[in-house]
C-alpha cells in the first residue's frame, strides 16, 4: 500500500507502551439507540424480540425492550478498542463476560480498562496483553465486565513500517 | 363470521424450556450465516471498534490477511445469534460468558454455522421458576475450520405450571 502503514495508527498503545496495572477512562461514550440495538441485534440474526418488540415488553418487568447483552459488551469493547487494541494482530480471546444490570434505548455508554498482564508472543514482533474492562452508563452503574487477550504489535518491528 | 377469530389460532411456539435439556445434549443450530463485507462495516461502525485491520483492505493485506477481518465481536454475537432460539430464547437472563477463544480470522464471504453441547443443567437456588444451564458453543467457517468456541450459561425459564 502507498502510505506507510505505521501512520496510520496511534504511536502510543503498542505492546511496549502498556504497564501492568495502567488504569484507561476511555475518551468517548455512545448513546444505545435503533442502530446499536435493535439493527444489530438483528443483523446477527437474535431472535429473541425482548430486544425489539417493544410493545411485548412494554407488560415486563422492564417496561421497554432490552439491549442485547452483546451489543453492550461489543459496544464497551468498541469504546475501548482504539486505546487497546487499535494496532492489534489479532484478538485472542475473553473471558468473565458479565452484564450487571439491563440496557435501555437512550442510555448512554462509558468504557474503562485496567492492563493484567503483559506476556511475550510466541512471535517476535508482537506480545500478549490481557485487559479487564468495564462499561458504565451516565448514572455510574456498571452495565459491563469482563477480561480481553489481545496480540498487539511491538514498536520494536512495526513502528517504523 | 367474516373476519378471523385470531384468539382460535395456534401459536407456534419458539424455544426451549429448561426441562428439554439434559447433560450431553448436542444442538445443531439452524441457518448458518456468511458474513458480508457490509455486515462487517456496519457492525464495526456502530460500535466504534477502531482498529483498522476491520475497514481498511489495503491495511489488512499489509499484515498477510487476504481482505479486510471481519470484526471477531461480529463472529461473537453472530454465533451467539443463530444459537439463541435453540437455547436462550424461552427466556431468562444472561448469566456469562466465559472462555472464549478466537481460533482464526474471518474474512467477508466466509459462512459460519455452529453447533452447542450442553455442559450442565442445575436448580437455581434462588429463583424457583428458573434452572441455570450451561453450553460449549463452537463456530466452524465453511472448510470446517474451528473458528470461535465459548462457554454461555444462562437462567433458563421452567415450562409454565412446572412444580417450583
Amino acid at each position: 500500500m502507498s502510505a506507510s502503514i505505521s501512520k496510520l495508527t496511534g504511536a502510543g498503545n503498542y505492546f511496549e507502551d502498556f504497564e501492568v496495572g495502567a488504569k484507561l477512562r476511555h475518551a468517548r461514550g455512545t448513546t444505545i439507540g435503533e442502530v446499536e440495538n435493535q439493527m444489530l441485534t438483528k443483523l446477527v440474526l437474535n431472535t429473541a424480540d425482548s430486544h425489539y418488540n417493544e410493545h411485548r415488553m412494554r407488560s415486563t418487568q422492564f417496561g421497554q425492550r432490552l439491549v442485547f447483552g452483546l451489543v453492550t459488551g461489543s459496544v464497551c469493547i468498541g469504546l475501548a478498542t482504539q486505546d487497546t487494541g487499535e494496532n492489534a494482530l489479532a484478538e485472542l480471546g475473553l473471558t468473565g463476560i458479565r452484564f450487571t444490570s439491563p440496557v435501555f434505548h437512550g442510555d448512554t455508554l462509558y468504557a474503562y480498562s485496567e492492563v493484567l498482564e503483559k506476556r511475550d508472543a510466541d512471535r517476535a514482533d508482537a506480545g500478549i496483553v490481557r485487559f479487564k474492562h468495564w462499561g458504565t452508563k451516565h448514572d455510574g452503574t456498571i452495565v459491563f465486565e469482563g477480561e480481553r487477550t489481545v496480540l498487539i504489535k511491538r514498536r520494536s518491528h512495526w513502528g517504523n513500517r | 363470521m367474516a373476519d378471523p377469530d385470531f384468539s382460535q389460532f395456534k401459536l407456534v411456539p419458539k424455544g426451549h424450556s429448561f426441562e428439554e435439556f439434559h447433560q450431553g445434549q448436542v444442538f445443531e443450530h439452524h441457518w448458518g450465516r456468511t458474513i458480508n463485507a457490509g455486515d462487517n462495516s456496519i457492525f464495526t461502525t456502530a460500535t466504534l471498534a477502531h482498529c483498522p485491520l476491520y475497514f481498511n483492505a489495503e491495511y489488512a493485506r499489509a499484515h498477510g490477511h487476504p481482505d479486510v477481518v471481519v470484526n471477531p465481536m461480529l463472529v461473537a454475537c453472530t454465533v451467539v445469534g443463530i444459537s439463541v432460539e435453540d437455547l436462550s430464547e424461552a427466556g431468562g437472563p444472561f448469566l456469562g460468558i466465559n472462555g472464549l477463544e478466537f481460533h482464526r480470522p474471518v474474512y467477508p464471504g466466509d459462512t459460519l454455522t455452529a453447533r452447542s453441547t450442553v455442559i450442565s443443567t442445575r436448580e437455581s437456588a434462588s429463583r424457583g421458576n428458573f434452572g441455570i444451564v450451561t453450553w460449549r458453543t463452537e463456530a466452524r467457517n465453511q472448510r470446517d475450520e474451528l473458528v470461535i468456541s465459548y462457554e454461555r450459561t444462562n437462567l433458563v425459564a421452567k415450562r409454565r405450571g412446572a412444580p417450583q
